[in-house]
Order: structure tokens, then sequence, then C-alpha cells
């Protein structure tokens, strides 16, 4: 027995995306490691602060060998559907997750756009719930405004009991 | 209507016992220092203190409260103004609690609790009459809230018998209380060692060695009377023999004053909880607000039979000082009698459905995940290689020993893990040296997650996660369950739009 795929899914344009975001980070974290590297050097910390640059560099060249596969792998892993009472979310890459919400216990759903996204005509959703909050990253911008709407017309009603 | 006038002299007590600290160090024990701080310090002191009992003293001309058309009125502050309205049917609970204080002067203290997200969210009133409380208890009860709109609905139409018929029965059934547990010496025995609180002597000797430390005679003296003490095998155990009889006796004591009065009851609509010998309190929850139930047994009272029930409720869980959670019905339940009371109080959850135990390759996924735990402390030790007992070898055998406690707390988890879903309530059991149970009904699970690793995906099993409301959410799992019954239990929630009702 298997989970089954849920309907939608993200905007194709996400992997690039992702992976133009995580690059800009990356790349202001590598001036980071190398700004310590040189203040290590200039003013000769003790040599356990080496390793620990060591590390830092290990670790950051390892995560930006993992964020050109990662965009693609997140892309394929990610799905969600709706209907009048539930929506569905879906995701994961070494751990599949899935997330089931009750349209009455959405309380708020936003949309966000940042510069990168607003380039490739995307937005994400934001829906916040009674004890959490989910964010689908990256839908058409119709398709992400329409969500906006369908949700928040499923989720005007509430239970009794509130 | 002003509060009491002795909340004023409460106030202040309650100013003076919480800096005690800074009033012992200033005026006694550092009195003789002229140390700019100290010196200074104690007219600092002195100022603030006649300062504040002036705030206090206007605070209470100012402070106001009221009530009408069934809401609370609250005004407060003297500087910055602040009012407040809170109806009545948003108060979830109320403590009514009898400190040393109140219990001195014949009075009591009481705090309504709202659902409302935020800090300053309940209604304290900190000193008022007996008589003052039992009547504000009585007004805020959502029962008889209900029961006069009906009156008022009622008396609209014309069929004025019928509900001359109805009215008492109703009103008695719903504000009878029926005692449902008091717990016996035998239980409070047990209770005293399972709660370890005999170990509680121990942070508090330290606290009084410290504390007396200035008093005490020059080291020397009591080098020679340690020498003295330690040369005689007898001295030692007579002294060993007290120090055992003084923890078990204060472990005891300490149990007994704060669960030996305890009287649980329940009316149709509220469950209520009168506890304490020395600090009395009262408490009241509604029962529809009640979003699941707990049962904890920790490795120690499962070896006495005892478990600890706690409510899950969309109410604050306002912990009061004196440290027992107002969410525990009781810490120290025997087991079969916990049952009884879950049925008894909430007979909407039934707990006599038969569980099913997690298949055999889930003990492997248990075993075979890797602990994290375990992998970053054996990297430590080997790295460090510290001298535990001066023993050299010491970083293997604790890489080891903590490798069986992982071990040994995986396969009880496997052990203790039992699950079933019924018609429209789920309950499971699980955890390792501490199990616990969990049941909920499908209308109160606000959100499910299910979710799958690479490893348990290979052996087709499964965890679910629920979560209900509370503040904060209260987040609850079980791993390693087979996937056709994750599948099952997500059609399950599914049906969730059978039990619930809209507002239209």
């Amino acid at each position: 027995m298997e989970y089954k795929k849920l309907e939608h899914t993200l905007s194709p344009s996400f992997p690039k995306i992702k992976l133009i975001s995580d690059t800009i980070i990356n790349l202001v974290g590598l001036l980071v490691v190398v700004g310590l590297f040189w203040l290590y050097d200039y003013f000769s910390w003790p040599t356990w602060a080496f390793w620990i640059l060591m590390f830092l560099i290990v670790f950051s060249i390892l995560g930006c060998i993992w964020s050109f596969i990662e965009p693609t792998l997140l892309y394929r892993s990610w799905s969600y559907q709706y209907d009048h009472n539930y929506l569905q979310i879906s995701f994961g890459i070494m751990k599949k997750q899935w997330i089931t919400i009750p349209m009455t216990k959405i309380q708020a759903v936003s949309t966000i756009q940042g510069p990168i996204m607003q380039r490739f005509n995307t937005r994400s959703i934001k829906i916040e719930t009674m004890g959490s909050a989910h964010t689908i990253p990256a839908l058409e911008e119709s398709i992400a405004l329409q969500l906006r709407e369908d949700l928040a017309e499923y989720a005007k009603l509430k239970e009794v009991d509130e | 209507m002003r509060y009491h006038p002795m909340s004023i002299a409460f106030r202040i007590y309650q100013f003076i016992k919480n800096s005690i600290f800074i009033i012992l160090l200033l005026f006694l024990l550092r009195r003789e220092s002229e140390f700019w701080l100290f010196e200074y310090g104690r007219y600092a002191f002195i100022g603030i203190f006649i300062l504040r009992v002036i705030y206090l003293i206007v605070a209470w001309f100012i402070e106001k409260y009221e009530w009408k058309d069934r809401a609370f009125h609250i005004q407060k502050g003297v500087f910055v103004k602040h009012a407040s309205t809170v109806p009545f049917s948003r108060i979830q609970n109320v403590t009514r609690k009898t400190t040393a204080f109140h219990k001195l002067l014949g009075l009591t203290s009481l705090t309504f609790e709202t659902a409302r997200d935020g800090q300053d969210d309940a209604i304290h009133f900190e000193v008022l009459t007996k008589k003052d409380a039992d009547f504000l208890i009585d007004l805020v009860q959502p029962g008889k809230q209900e029961e006069q709109s009906f009156v008022a609905l009622e008396s609209d139409s014309i069929d004025t018998e019928m509900k001359v018929d109805k009215e008492p029965n109703n009103e008695t059934e719903r504000l009878e209380r029926t005692v449902v547990f008091n717990p016996e010496r035998k239980d409070l025995w047990k209770a005293s060692f399972t709660s370890l609180s005999f170990l509680a002597i121990i942070p508090i000797v330290f606290g009084a060695i410290e504390y007396v430390q200035p008093f005490l005679p020059e080291a020397d003296e009591v080098e020679g009377l340690l020498q003295l003490v330690l040369h005689s095998k007898w001295l030692i155990a007579v002294i060993i023999m007290l120090a055992v009889l003084i923890a078990v006796g204060f472990g005891v004591g300490r149990t007994f004053i704060r669960y030996g009065k305890y009287e649980i009851s329940a009316s149709k609509t509220h469950i209520y909880i009168d506890r304490g010998v020395l600090n009395e309190s009262f408490f009241a929850i509604e029962k529809r607000r009640i979003q699941g139930l707990e049962m904890e047994q920790t490795f120690l009272k499962r070896i006495f039979g005892l478990a600890e029930v706690k409510l899950i409720s969309s109410a604050n869980p306002n912990q009061p000082e004196g440290g027992v959670n107002v969410n525990s019905l009781y810490p120290f339940l025997p087991i079969n009698q916990a049952y009884k009371l879950i049925e008894t109080v909430l007979p909407e959850y039934n707990l006599n459905i038969e569980l099913k135990r997690l298949p055999r390759k889930s003990l492997l996924v248990k075993l075979l995940r890797p602990s994290w735990l375990w992998i970053i402390a054996t990297v430590l030790l080997v790295y460090f290689k510290p001298d535990i007992l001066n023993l050299e070898q010491a970083w293997w055998m604790v890489s080891l020993l903590l490798l069986l406690i992982i071990i040994i707390q995986r396969v009880l988890d496997y052990i203790h893990t039992r699950y079933a879903i019924s018609l429209d309530q789920v309950q499971w059991w699980q955890g390792g040296l501490t199990s616990r149970m969990f049941v909920t009904k499908r209308k109160n699970i606000i959100e499910m997650k299910y979710s799958q690793t690479r490893l348990q995906k290979y052996f087709e099993v499964s965890s679910i996660t629920t979560m209900n409301r509370s503040n904060p959410p209260h987040v609850e799992s079980i791993t390693d369950i087979p996937t056709p019954f994750a599948l099952e239990m997500k059609d399950w929630y599914f049906k969730r739009t059978e039990d619930v009702e809209l507002n239209s």
C-alpha cells in the first residue's frame, strides 16, 4: 500500500527560483567565512579557531553542492490538493510528509512575493491555522491568487464550539 | 466596585515576599557593609518600598470591577488606564486558592481564566471574602447562563406550565456534584515514593548550608568534628539512618500536604477539583472545553501501578504558584481507578477498545534507526576521552552504557506501543521508560500529519502526528505503525466532517 500523490504541483520554475535564492545565500555565507579566515590570519587567532573555520568551510561547500540537487528533488516531492473540506499538502525528500488541514481550522491565508519570484511571475502562499503555519512555495501567479480566494471562501465557515 | 481593602495588604506582603533575598542581604547579612552598593541600596530600597505602598493605595482607589449584561468590566492602572470587558461566556475555568495568608484572615482568592491568547487574559481577585467568592463563582457558571437565557426564551412563549415543570429538574441535574475520587492513605504512601519527593530535601539542605555558612564555627572545628564522626562506624550508621528517616519523613509529609486532601467531583457540565491542606484551592473546568486526555506512567509509577491523568484543554494551562498543574487530574491514580474515573467523568470517551500491537518489523525499524544522540556523544567521547572516576577506559564504557539505555528505551517503546481507532475516537499508548496514553475525539483534532522516512518506507511503516487545540497546541505522535493503518486513519480523518456542526 502506498500514499497517493496529490493533484496539483508547484510552478515548474520553482527549482530555478530556489536555486537562485539559495545561491545568493550561499555566496553571502561563503563571503562571511572567507572574511573570518582573513580575521583569523590578521589577528592570529588560536589554532582551534582554524579547525572551526575548516569545519564551516567544508560544511558550506557541501551545502553548495546540495543546493544544486535539492530544488529538483523538492519540486518533484511537492504536491497539494484541496476541496471544500480539507487542504492537503505533501512534501519531503528524505522524510516524506502528508499534512491534512480541515478548512474550518484555517485562520489566515496570505500570498508572498519576493523580487526573484516576481521575475518568474510566481507567488508563495502562507496558510495559518490554529496551531501552525504552512507555506506552499512558488505557484504561478494566477493559480496562487485563485487558491487564496478559494481557501478564504472555504475557510469562512467555522465550527460550533469555538 | 472596589476590590477588598485587604488586597493592599496582600500586595505589600507579596512585594516583601518577592524581595526577601534583597531585604536579607541589605539589612541583615551585609548590614555592616559600607560598600557603596549596599549603602545606597538600603536607601534606594526604602524609597522604592514607600513608593510602591503609595502606588498600591492609589491603585486600590482607582482599580474597579463591575458586572453588567453577563460580562465583567474591569478598570486597571494608575498611569496607563486599561479598561477591559470580559463576557462570562469566555470564562473557561475557575480557580480558587486560599493560601496561608488568606487562611489567616479568613479570606480567599479567585481567578477566572479565559481562552483569549495573550498575556493579560485572566481576571484575578487577589483577596475577597468567601461569600463574595461563592457569589462570583455562582454568577459566572456557564450552565446557569444558558439556563437564564433559556428561561427568558421560554417566558416569551405562551407555554408557562411546561417551564415550571422542566426547570427545577434541569437545575438540580446541572449543579449536582458527585464526588468521584478521594485519595486513600495507601495510595498516598505509594505516591510519596514514586514521586521521589524525599529527594527534594537535598537541594533544601544545600541551600540551608549555604545560608547558615557565615554563622557556622570555623572550618577547622567542623573538620575536627568530621574526623571524630568518621572514626566511629557506629556514629556514621546512626547519622545515615537519621538522614534517611528525615528525608523519607519529609517526602511523605510533602506529599500528604500537597495531595492529601484532594477531591475530584463532577457535575453534568463541569469537573471540579478541591485540594490542599495548607494552601487550599478550588478548580473548575467546563467539560466541553476538554480536547483530549493523557495518561502518563513513569518507570516508578508503573512498578507501583499508578498513573497521572491529564486533561488537554483549550483554556490556558496557566500554572499558578505552588507548582501543581491544574490540568492534571491527579498524579498518582491507581491505574484501574484512573480508567474508571475517566469513564464516569467523561462518558463519551470509551477506553475499553481492544488495542493493536505493533508488528515485529516495527521493532527492527526502531532498532535500525540511527541515534544522533549516541553518535554525537560517542564522537565527543572519542575526541576528549575524559577520565571519569580515574578510569582511562571510561569513554567507551560511557558510550556503551548510553547505547544500552537507548536500546532498552526503544525495545520498551515497541512493547508499550498499542493503538486503535473507533468510530470517532483515536487512542494510543507509546513511550519507553515513561509511557503515555493519549486519547482524543476526531472532531478535536485540528491537523493531521503522516510521515515516512526512507527506512520506514522500506519496511512499510509510517508515523502519525496529531494536533489538538490548546495553548500551546498539543502535538502527539506515534511512530512505526503499519502503513495500511496510517492510510486507514487518513480516510478516517476525512470523515471528520460527519462529527462537526457548522455555523452558517
